[in-house]
């Protein structure tokens, strides 16, 4: 405000300039000067103090009127105090409306930073995990949230896909946890409740298993009298044709409802325990065997580069087998060739299937593994395919650790690639393999 | 004593050894918190296989025990904490101990579970067996919540809810035994039935233990076989 500080130089010119005059009149400028500036120091002096008071004691009754330096600054000042005290208010409005919506958020959100400790949690979070709203920030989330699953997911590093754990507070409930990093190393952990769907989940897989069991027993009666008219001998010729197709129509059904059951079981279980060394090579050998014979198909070569055994259930790797086998014959031409390879190294072993058949497109490749799923829906049915091999494949795979990846190009070819890790691989392959930490009748009796 | 306290030390070392030791205590507690978790479903569902896989993971638990005992000695050693730090160390001791034998005597539930699947399965599936193994795996939560948080009162809370389970492991002891004496063919069933009710029981003791050790570690006070059912005045 150039106004005021104008007044205010003008002021001190004033004052050190009659200090000056009256000191000429006595005869001693240079004292008079000195006087006068004096005098000015001590009343500015002054001036500071009592606003420095004002400012502490928050009184500025002796700064609200008047036209000096001092108002100019007192006025300023508060005008400043004010718009800040404006800006906090909105601010806070503004928060408030935030942790309002996160806490009506129906999932639960944890905001951590680089070490896993939590900053803030919304109230489902609190509700969903028994989190302590103030009590618990600073803590590590895995001490409150300690299912050994989400500690391992926390240690991964691995993040993307998230992770379904039993709920700490009400026994029985799912929750499906997911860490979401931002920012510079802070993560977001969202928590959803899950039990409805897991319970859908459940429901369905029981409904497919039970529907299929029922439909077996009616089944077995049609095909056992299907059986005893195909070998009648005084039936007409006129139904031979018709009851032939009935048959490999019933058969067909069994082996639909064989695989439907096969595949719920396999859902219905966890992981199958490593107890059993797999001799994989040999299965190979066997599999190669019982295809090699059959005419119009595909050459079938097989190398073996690697005599470790796998740990686990010997049906189930015997009928990945044979499904990624029996598809690769079923899409090949008969000039074509089907390579299977298992080999294995430090970090894990893998089994591969390729052939040079029809190949598939690209965008059918996330799909291939759902059930019934079908390519080319006019066409697969005449090869006799189910549409279930590769969904039991997944599954039988997924009990034993390993995954299931899918190469192909259209018109070159296909290749089925099993992946094991290195944690089920058997070296000594014949070897029974000891469970670790087992306990003994004699231990329970005793204690 | 409060979390940040164990984060005020000159020696920055000293601070991370200190909370990864506490990190790994609960890390402990949450993987026998599951194995007892899985231990009750075992014999509730009557899942042989649920039942020897609890038996057989026993041993992570006890690799952890010896883990952490030797960090606690380590820095024991090295770094010879004082006042409240010592306090945690010789709590976290006392702790794991506890928590090994839960351990044990889940594997010991899962044991029984796997033989008494094999068993006649009575009609309310074991109902009496459930609701006392879920108020023992609460019990054991809430410690290792109050351990976590150094929170005294939930630490009560626990010590007082034992009396519970006692009684209500008296009763499902009685009713085995009318059971027995109605059926004597049953009682190699029901005897099963008895041992694993007793684990659970025992259970209870040690997360009570647990809390009187987080009770020590946060107040100095030494509440064992003490009348100290005073809530009024330990809460202050």
């Amino acid at each position: 405000m150039p106004s005021s500080w104008q007044k205010f130089l003008t002021q001190v010119f004033l004052v050190l300039a009659a200090g000056t005059f009256i000191g000429w009149l006595y005869g001693r400028p240079e004292l008079g000067l000195l006087a006068a500036s004096l005098g000015l120091i001590s009343w500015q002096t002054r001036r500071l103090l009592t606003f420095e008071r004002a400012l502490r004691t928050k009184n500025f009754d002796d700064f609200r009127l008047g036209e000096g330096i001092w108002q100019q600054m007192y006025s300023r000042f508060s005008h400043e105090r004010h718009r800040a005290q404006n800006y906090k208010r909105q601010y806070r409005k503004l928060l408030k409306e935030v942790r309002k919506s996160t806490n009506a958020m129906p999932d639960g959100g944890i905001v951590l930073n680089a070490a896993f400790e939590i900053i803030n949690c919304n109230k489902p979070a609190q509700k969903l995990v028994g989190f302590r709203g103030k009590q618990d920030r600073g803590q590590r989330v895995d001490n409150i949230l300690r299912d050994p699953r989400f500690i391992r997911y926390l240690e991964s590093g691995e993040y993307k896909d998230g992770i379904d754990i039993f709920s700490p507070v009400h026994e029985g409930d799912w929750l499906f946890c997911r860490l979401v990093p931002y920012g510079a190393d802070q993560h977001l952990l969202l928590i959803r409740d899950i039990t409805e769907r897991k319970k859908l989940a459940t429901m369905r897989r029981d409904f497919v298993a039970n529907a299929s069991h029922e439909l077996r027993s009616p089944l077995t009666v049609v095909c056992g009298y299907l059986d005893m008219l195909v070998d009648a001998e005084d039936i007409s010729p006129d139904w031979s044709k018709p009851i032939e197709q009935m048959q490999s129509q019933a058969n067909r059904m069994n082996t639909i409802i064989a695989e439907l059951l096969e595949l719920s079981r396999l859902e219905a279980a966890g992981t199958e325990r490593a107890e059993q060394s797999v001799d994989v090579a040999a299965l190979l050998a066997l599999a190669k065997k019982s295809y090699s014979g059959l005419s119009d198909t595909a050459e079938v070569n097989l190398s073996i580069e690697s005599h470790v055994g796998i740990l686990g259930s010997t049906a189930e790797i015997e009928s990945v087998v044979s499904n990624l086998l029996s598809n690769a014959i079923r899409h090949t031409p008969a000039d074509g060739k089907i390579h299977i390879t298992w080999r294995s190294d430090d970090t894990g072993a893998e089994l591969s299937v390729s052939d040079s058949g029809e190949g598939i497109a690209e965008e059918y490749l996330p799909r291939l593994t759902e059930r019934f799923y079908r390519v080319d829906s006019g066409r697969s049915r005449e090869g006799g395919g189910i549409g279930l091999g590769l969904a039991i494949v997944k599954h039988a795979l997924m009990r034993h650790d390993a995954t299931l990846e899918i190469r192909s190009e259209l018109g070159v070819g296909s290749e089925f690639l099993c992946h094991f890790p290195a944690s089920r691989m058997a070296i000594e392959a014949p070897l029974p393999i000891q469970s670790k930490g087992g306990c003994n009748k004699s231990d329970i009796v005793l204690s | 004593m409060h979390t940040s306290d164990i984060t005020d030390h000159i020696s920055r070392r000293f601070n991370s050894d200190l909370e990864d030791l506490r990190n790994n205590v609960l890390k402990m507690g949450g993987l026998v918190e599951t194995q007892l978790s899985k231990a009750i479903s075992a014999i509730v569902s009557g899942d042989s296989a649920l039942g020897l896989k609890v038996a057989n993971d026993d041993y992570k638990v006890n690799d952890l025990e010896v883990t952490i005992d030797e960090e606690c000695s380590r820095i024991l050693a090295t770094r010879a904490p004082a006042a409240g730090d010592l306090r945690l160390i010789v709590a976290i001791i006392k702790t794991i101990t506890d928590l090994e034998r839960i351990g044990d005597e889940a594997e010991k539930i899962g044991f029984l579970a796997s033989k008494l699947a094999t068993m006649d399965r009575p009609v309310d599936s074991y109902r009496e067996l459930k609701n006392l193994g879920n108020h023992v795996l609460q019990m054991l939560r809430d410690a290792m919540n109050a351990f976590a948080r150094f929170d005294v009162e939930s630490s009560m809370t626990v010590v007082r809810e034992d009396e519970h389970v006692d009684e209500e492991y008296d009763t499902i002891a009685r009713q085995c035994i009318t059971f027995m004496m109605e059926d004597p063919r049953s009682i190699k069933r029901v005897m099963n039935v008895t041992w694993a009710a007793r684990a659970l029981e025992r259970i209870g003791d040690h997360a009570k233990n647990i809390c009187e050790y987080t009770i020590y570690m946060v107040e100095g006070r030494d509440v064992r076989h003490t009348a100290y059912i005073e809530p009024t005045e330990e809460a202050s």
